[in-house]
């Protein structure tokens, strides 16, 4: 009998471990199972300024997904933002109010571009999943992103989101993505540290050269302070040279004929080359230890260990502000410098999308896509965000606005978001001035990141040794880009 | 006679042995039944991701539409990728300068902390706790440490004047920076090995030895290390293994750069996989390297095997 029971304890044993084998995943253990009453009727009524009143609104009765049990896992915020979780849990509690026969599952896993390959092999994706505006084609070439061209079409806000933004994720006609919200990389400047220094704050719509004075006089490379924090570690090296590249009038690639061609070793390519070694070498603005990625350079910038840094503006304005404990009146936000004076003011044009799991069914799909659009254009987004707002004031904390929001800004919904940001004094405010020169550029949309970690390459030796031949150098980038990659794309 | 056509009959042979495993599973069947939890778990972690490894080399990987066979064109890729070679010579040079700097370092400590009478036990912890830090803390530490205003640098610029080293981007002294810090953290475990190996040598040797006048360095040279020459070799085996397999601390701190000084083989394969999703060409690179690796695992079996006798 004891062999028995012991022949049966290792069998249980193996069995939990294959059960703990199979299964898990990013999911939340938590689920929101509504009663499965379908009761209530679908589409939100609309009120005569283009708003949706949803809290009121009741699903049709002959929408047939209120008959059907679907299950949506969404992207749900991660622990720390616990902000941010407050609103989308209130955001599942009025959705599935509206849908009580829809359980949500919510995940906690965040796009990355090392993940998604798995999680999709995997078929762990949840039904929708953010991701950024570089991923569009990735995502689509490989078949990870849900076409919801017909979802898209029936939507009745389609035509009051922002073009811009949404048109990063319409290819051939076709949509495969929600824009949440977008930027046009910037230059955050730390007004404190140039006043502290005596520096002249720039205009904003300023050039290259007062990039440089200004960098120049702002270091201090003896205490560990630089002028600006350019990124020389990972493919973000890349990513932050590319918008100088643009505004000296270049390319990342070029079509011809069917084909792609590498185009950033140009005259413009040699010009960012240029401002790179002046401030590396001759201004000797930038950090010493010059391998920073977004993180270390966002990071020093909210230390106070840079005057400058070139990112998508929110990232930086969140971490000085709410972490490194500046004041909104310390930190500005300027387009990118133009190459001249009277030059465009190109930023590389980056978002964040929601993308929808091509393996959800035909359902769950739409469901995901009716969930990601719930609060668009609503009243209540606009009572949460602002509760949001009061109750960061009551910590002392910052509302940082998106620089660029899904909807248009002159809208009547944009307007009516903006009447309550300008409300309180903890939400910082873009300078109009700056905000009107952002001149958002999208990217290459083909091997994006390999070009990224090639350039980072080039930028690693410029700022490793004077008098680097740039021309030879970017050349020699884009025949290994050609070779490798771009020789293999036909352009349909 | 048409042989084929007859009844195959089990040999007598094949019989006798067949009625053999039957009785030796019988005798030791709840010895396997308690393996098989481990059995399990190492075939499918192990040896199920290995054999898949293999097949993948041959694929390209395409988890959604489906993997297309590409015959030796992974294989290809591999050689004809120049960063391969760069990454093999980095690796190399990580795996020497690791033995350079650290190789030595925990067999000198676990020496110096078992001559010590009072207090060993503190020294013991403070020689281990580095290896405790979580490594984004480590990392950070670190970056600091070589920051251009950081402690190292305050004290060069100190005593000898100049602008300091730039640790991180200068290539010279990137993946030395990395073997200092993996060092400084990684000695402890390693020590506390030697040491309960250089305390179980028998105190009477010394004091024979110093009776017949032999000094420290003596005793040492000829008492201490050859006492411990087996795990000497076996330490030394494992870290060649280890450091070949290298890439956290390359990928964390520096991303391979700069200029892909710091780029090893292990993180090129990791670059393949998830940044280029080449899996099939990282799994080819994994093949190859599981061939080099399979060579020093035998040897360092061996070893253990003489040493067991």
């Amino acid at each position: 009998m004891r062999k028995l029971m012991t022949a049966t304890a290792v069998l249980a044993l193996s069995a939990t471990m294959l059960a703990a084998c199979s299964g898990g995943g990013d999911k939340d253990n938590t689920k929101d199972t509504a009663n499965t009453e379908p009761t209530k009727t679908e589409t939100a009524t609309t009120t005569d300024e283009g708003t949706k009143t949803d809290a009121t609104a009741q699903p049709s009765a002959e929408d047939e997904l209120l008959n059907k049990k679907i299950t949506i896992s969404i992207y749900y915020p991660l622990p720390d933002q616990v902000e941010n979780r407050k609103l989308e849990d209130d955001k599942i509690r009025r959705f599935n109010e509206k849908y009580p026969n829809v359980t949500i599952e919510k995940s906690d896993w965040h796009y990355n571009v090392n993940e998604i390959g798995v999680k999709m092999a995997a078929n762990e994706a949840p039904t929708f999943f953010n991701t950024f505006a570089t991923e569009a084609k990735f995502l689509i070439e490989r078949g990870w992103a849900a076409d919801i061209t017909d979802l898209w079409n029936k939507y009745e806000f389609k035509d009051q989101i922002n073009p811009t933004l949404q048109n990063q994720f319409i290819i051939d006609g076709k949509v495969y993505g929600v824009v949440q919200k977008g930027y046009s990389t910037s230059t955050v400047v730390n007004k404190k540290l140039l006043d502290a220094k005596n520096v002249a704050i720039p205009s904003y719509d300023w050039t290259w050269d007062d990039m440089l004075k200004t960098a120049k006089a702002a270091a201090d490379p003896g205490k560990g302070v630089s002028g600006i924090a350019l990124m020389g570690k990972g493919n973000e090296s890349g990513w932050n040279w590319t918008n100088f590249l643009f505004e000296a009038g270049g390319q990342i690639i070029n079509t011809e004929g069917g084909k792609v061609k590498a185009a950033f070793n140009s005259e413009a390519g040699v010009k960012a080359l240029q401002l790179y070694e002046q401030l590396r070498w001759d201004a000797n603005a930038i950090p010493k230890d010059w391998a920073l990625g977004w993180g270390d350079a966002v990071g020093a910038f909210s230390q106070g260990r840079t005057a400058m840094v070139v990112a998508g503006a929110e990232g930086p304005l969140e971490q000085a502000l709410n972490q490194g404990g500046m004041k909104p009146e310390d930190v500005l936000t300027y387009p990118m410098p133009a190459a001249e004076a009277g030059g465009k003011h190109y930023g590389i044009l980056g978002g964040d999308y929601l993308v929808i799991n091509p393996n959800a069914s035909k359902e769950e799909q739409e469901m995901a896509f009716r969930y990601i659009t719930f609060d668009y254009f609503t009243d209540d987004w606009l009572v949460s965000v602002e509760k949001d707002i009061q109750a960061r004031k009551a910590e002392g904390k910052y509302f940082i606005p998106p620089q660029m929001n899904y909807f248009k800004e002159d809208s009547d919904y944009g307007k009516k978001a903006n009447a309550i940001f300008n409300k309180y004094d903890n939400v910082y405010k873009y300078a109009a001035e700056s905000n009107a020169l952002l001149d958002g550029q999208p990217e290459a949309q083909y091997n994006t990141q390999d070009y990224y970690a090639e350039m980072t390459n080039v930028v690693q030796q410029v700022f490793s040794k004077k008098g680097v031949d740039h021309k030879a150098k970017l050349d020699e980038a884009a025949k290994i880009m050609q070779e490798k990659f771009y020789d293999k794309i036909e352009v349909k | 006679m048409n042989q084929s056509a007859l009844p195959i009959q089990p040999s007598e042979s094949n019989q006798t042995r067949r009625t053999g495993i039957v009785q030796i599973l019988k005798k030791h069947l709840w010895g396997y039944l308690f393996l098989l939890p481990a059995l399990l778990l190492f075939a499918i972690f192990l040896w199920l991701p290995i054999i898949k490894g293999f097949v993948y080399s041959f694929y390209h990987i395409d988890f959604v539409k489906g993997n297309t066979f590409v015959g030796w064109d992974n294989y290809k890729t591999v050689f004809d990728d120049p960063d391969v070679g760069k990454s093999i010579r980095n690796t190399l040079y990580y795996m020497g300068l690791a033995l350079v700097m650290g190789f030595w370092v925990p067999i000198v400590f676990s020496i110096a902390i078992s001559e010590i009478r009072r207090f060993q036990g503190f020294f013991r912890v403070a020689a281990y706790l580095p290896n405790v830090i979580p490594v984004v803390v480590l990392y950070g530490l670190w970056r600091w440490f070589y920051d251009s205003v950081g402690p190292i640098n305050a004290g060069i610029t100190k005593v000898f004047g100049g602008e300091g080293i730039a640790f991180m981007t200068d290539t010279k002294w990137s993946m030395i920076s990395i073997v200092f810090m993996e060092t400084w953290q990684q000695f402890g475990s390693a020590m506390l090995l030697y040491l309960a190996a250089v305390l179980s040598i028998p105190r009477d040797w010394y004091e024979a030895a110093e009776i017949d006048g032999a000094g420290v360095w003596m005793r040492i040279r000829h008492i201490t290390l050859p006492s411990v020459k087996g795990l000497i070799v076996l330490m030394l085996l494992l870290q060649l293994i280890g450091t070949s397999q290298g890439f956290q601390a390359q990928l964390a701190m520096l991303d391979g750069g700069p200029m892909n000084a710091t780029l090893t083989y292990s993180l090129l394969i990791v670059k393949y996989a998830t940044t280029r999703l080449e899996l099939g060409v990282a799994s080819a690179m994994g093949v190859l390297m599981f061939m080099v690796l399979s060579v020093l695992a035998v040897i360092q079996f061996r070893l253990q095997s003489k040493g067991d006798n």
